[in-house]
């Protein structure tokens, strides 16, 4: 009869709406850029090089999933950056001046995160502030935290090696190309959360949230406490991937991350996320991760003038969501 | 059998009283209708009925029970599903995970909020259930909600009411933007679900759909019930006078005489 065509019809469509998808778009930019990039300075695709791009994706990156997450559910959180100074700072100063242990130490910086995350959430949801105002003061607050309690000055240098630091900011090497754990890090938090936001309940409810909360609510989903949890997912991140990048470079500074916020919300809507809500992905997330740390990069090889390279960048990103918003309404259309 | 009854419910929005003193009774396999010009409540008394918020003053009884609803969720647990007027479906996501909002099919049920979703058995019962509503257009249970009409997507929170077996549905202006079909799959599945013996709580502004479906009808004014009929007692003048207020066949028999 005419099941065989009913079912061989979804398959097409969705191959098609799979080539129309916006992770899929941004993969072929992704793909051309890095070709640009390879054929303008042959070192861009060095090992050394490929090395070092790697050495930073896991720290933005690692932010930016959880940041995809709560995009989705219809919040953003402008206080990552800060979190990324401020964990860091925390647990080398426990160490360093309060003399206690370093599992004590990272504990308490989680807990912080914990706290600031919810601090967030609670705002948000309970009293109802739009997150972009709530998130932006508590950016200050944190930033305010980490310059008052260094006295704006960077720490003394980290000269502990042990368990955590190889945990999180190990390194090693296959072949010519050096890796860092970091990276392994942030291969299993994308797969998890990929298989949360796409494959799990939970990420049916965060994106009904986002999409519409009132009809959600209505179905029993605690739109409000998922999003508190969300909050404090993005914080721990942030404060995981503040960790990774002060143990790296065995120094913590009050001021590190300051602009990661805006650099994470973009590698996140660059990849295809829906800033309205509702519409995330974090395929897309990892390769717009993948794609702005290769612009700052390969711009910088090719010869761009240090100062003049955050133009590039900012028309690479406008260029990037014109051409999400048109195949959005292409694909309305058809 | 009495399976919900309101008891002196009161709520005000800011000096807005949208309900004052509501208080009646749901029977097993009844369908009443909640009727009222705009603005007269009736939305606000369902949402107190479903958990959207909680009402200031009053008492809600289930089977005889007295039961505190304070979300959502507790009003599902007791058998009281509800299509709301103004918000139903997340627009973002398929039919399929539309229908099942919620109340996900999962495997490793263990692992709580975690849990995979039963990704096929989410497919085949939206597909299953998309056919016993039997809405007109073939709808591909994977499309995303916010490429259908409006009238698809009322199909679509109706049919999800109707597949968790619900002691009471309360369908708030159901066939609003609804096409003839799909108007009628609305009034067949309202005396569907009476006959499997659930009750129907259906608020709407068209008169003859409820003399069609109805067993009792309930008017409301100003946050106030004024009036309570059984169908087979009243006549379509006669209700549309209550709900205006205006004593309508008297003011016909004037202009009739002249
Ligand atoms: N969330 C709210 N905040 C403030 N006032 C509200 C709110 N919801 C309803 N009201 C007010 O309460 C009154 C009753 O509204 P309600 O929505 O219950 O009417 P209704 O009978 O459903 O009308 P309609 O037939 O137009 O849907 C109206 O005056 C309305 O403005
Ligand atoms: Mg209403």
């Amino acid at each position: 009869m005419t099941i065989a065509a009913e079912q061989e019809m979804p398959r097409s469509k969705r191959r098609s709406s799979l080539i129309r998808s916006p992770q899929f778009s941004s993969l072929v930019i992704l793909i051309v850029l890095l070709a640009v990039f390879g054929i303008a300075d042959a070192n861009f695709l060095s090992p050394l090089n490929i090395s070092n791009m790697m050495a930073f994706l896991p720290e933005l990156g690692i932010i930016a999933l959880g940041m995809t997450l709560l995009l989705t559910a219809g919040e953003f959180d402008l206080s990552v950056g800060a979190v990324f100074g401020l964990a860091p700072v925390v647990v080398m100063l426990l160490v360093q001046n309060g003399g206690f242990d370093i599992g004590i130490a990272l504990l308490a910086g989680l807990l912080l995160c914990i706290a600031i995350g919810a601090v967030n959430g609670l705002i948000v949801t309970k009293i109802g502030i739009s997150s972009f105002l709530v998130t932006l003061s508590m950016l200050l607050v944190v930033r305010g935290a980490a310059l008052y309690i260094t006295q704006g000055f960077p720490l003394k240098s980290w000269d502990q090696p042990g368990f955590f630091v190889t945990l999180l900011a190990g390194s090693f090497n296959i072949g010519t190309f050096r890796f860092y754990t970091s990276l392994w890090w942030f291969i299993s938090l994308s797969l998890l959360a990929i298989y949360v936001l796409h494959y799990a309940k939970l990420g049916n409810w965060i994106s009904a949230i986002g999409s519409n909360r009132n009809a959600a609510v209505a179905r029993g989903v605690p739109a409000d406490a998922v999003k508190i949890w969300l909050f404090i997912l993005t914080s721990v991140l942030a404060g995981l991937a503040g960790m990774i990048s002060a143990f790296r470079i065995s120094a913590a500074s009050p001021v590190a991350g300051t602009g990661y916020e805006l650099e994470v919300i973009a590698m996140v809507v660059v990849g295809g996320t829906a800033l309205t809500g509702g519409r995330g992905t974090i395929l897309g997330t990892i390769v717009g991760a993948l794609m702005l740390r290769s612009i700052r990069n390969g711009i910088v090889l090719i010869g761009v003038p240090g100062l003049a390279y955050n133009i590039f960048v900012g028309v690479i990103i406008l260029a990037m969501l014109i051409l999400h918003a048109l195949l959005q309404k292409n694909a309305a259309r058809s | 059998m009495e399976v919900l009854r309101l008891q002196n419910l009161q709520k005000s929005f800011g000096s807005v009283r949208a309900l004052k003193n509501a208080s009646f009774a749901l029977n097993e396999g009844e369908v009443v209708a909640l009727l009222g010009d705009n603005g007269a409540g009736k939305s606000t008394l369902i949402k107190a009925i479903s958990g959207v918020f909680s009402v200031d003053r009053g008492d809600i009884y289930v089977r005889g029970q007295k039961v505190s609803i304070r979300s959502t969720r507790d009003a599902m647990d007791l058998g009281i599903e509800t299509i709301h007027q103004d918000t139903s479906l997340a627009p973002d996501l398929s039919i399929a995970r539309n229908l099942f909002l919620g109340r996900e099919p999962v495997n490793l049920k263990w692992l709580g909020v975690f849990a995979p979703l039963d990704l096929a058995k989410l497919r085949d019962a939206a597909a299953a259930l998309l056919k016993r509503v039997g809405i007109s257009k073939k709808l591909d249970a994977d499309a995303l909600v916010s490429t259908l009409s409006g009238g698809e997507r009322q199909s679509i929170a109706i049919s999800r009411a109707m597949q968790f077996a619900a002691k009471v549905i309360i369908l708030d202006e159901p066939t609003n933007n609804l096409g003839v079909e799909e108007t009628h799959g609305v009034l067949r599945f309202v005396k569907e679900v009476r006959s499997a013996g659930h009750s129907v709580l259906l608020i709407t502004h068209n008169i003859h759909h409820v003399f069609q479906v109805a067993d009792r009808i309930i008017v409301m004014r100003r946050g106030e019930i004024v009036a309570e009929q059984t169908v087979a007692d009243t006549d379509l003048l006669t209700v549309e006078s209550i709900i205006t207020g205006a004593d309508m066949s008297a003011l016909l028999k004037e202009t009739r005489a002249k």
